[in-house]
């Protein structure tokens, strides 16, 4: 019964691990996403999900690897061992800081749905920025499969990427 | 062994893009590289931990080769530093 559940929410296995959406919108396809660095999958395999509020949750239950001074990124690796990017719109490093509040720093433990980070989404759309945010995971290369689930809205912590080990 | 000094010069630091574009061409070379900024010392084949050097404009990183094809790697990682970044 217990095993049902945890299959149901999505939990991770020995082989499989799952990572929930970290932020709530619509989820699409990488390669679709106006920057080489993302849509050539130079980083690793992964989504972009275009934003509906300036929130960006935990993931996973894991460590803050990075929060990236700009705060415009931040990397974070699960319990399971994966590396994740998320990049909160494109060429926002030029924003330095701007329209971005972080809520962890580099080596804290969080809980899949912790805050992260918030941001301004007009602001920065105003300033000329695409508020598309790649989630991408940095150590593809050492997993055997990477699923990815595209073309719907999610809420905050749904699945978005499956990863066989 | 090789060792190579780098001063950043780009106005936005080692970013996600320059750190991908870095250790992907890093990534093609057989022999061991690190990457050190001061005391800090990470794998050069590691995203995260390329990223996580939070190298800036006027930081100088130094890079350790070692290994068969450690002067391709040299060169071709300097060519790099010095159109990137």
């Amino acid at each position: 019964m217990l095993k049902k559940l945890k299959e149901m929410f999505g939990k991770n296995t020995e082989n499989e691990m799952v990572i929930l959406s970290p932020i709530q919108g619509e989820v699409c396809d990488i390669t679709k996403v106006n920057d080489p660095t993302f849509s050539d999958k130079l980083l690793g395999e992964g989504v972009a999900i275009r934003p509906e509020n300036g929130r960006v949750v935990a993931p996973v239950d894991g460590t803050i690897a990075m929060m990236f001074e700009t705060k415009h990124a931040c990397t974070i690796v699960s319990d399971q061992g994966a590396e994740i990017l998320i990049h909160v719109g494109l060429d926002t490093v030029n924003l330095k800081g701007e329209f971005y509040t972080a809520h962890v720093k580099d080596g804290d433990k969080v809980k899949a749905g912790d805050l992260l980070l918030e941001f301004d989404m007009d602001k920065i759309k105003e300033a000329g920025y695409d508020i598309i945010s790649p989630v991408v995971i940095c150590n593809s290369a050492t997993f055997a499969k990477i699923e990815t689930y595209t073309g719907m809205r999610v809420q905050e912590l749904e699945k978005i990427i499956r990863i066989e080990k | 062994m090789k060792e190579l000094r780098y001063v950043i010069t780009d106005e936005l630091g080692l970013h996600a893009r320059p750190a991908g574009l870095l250790v992907s061409n890093a990534s093609k070379f057989a022999c061991n590289i690190r990457i050190k900024n001061g005391s800090k010392e990470v794998e050069g084949k590691s995203i995260l931990g390329v990223m996580s050097l939070a190298l800036k404009k006027g930081d100088e990183m130094q890079i350790i080769f070692d290994g068969p094809d450690e002067e391709e790697a040299y060169k071709t990682i300097q060519a790099f530093l010095k159109e990137n970044l």
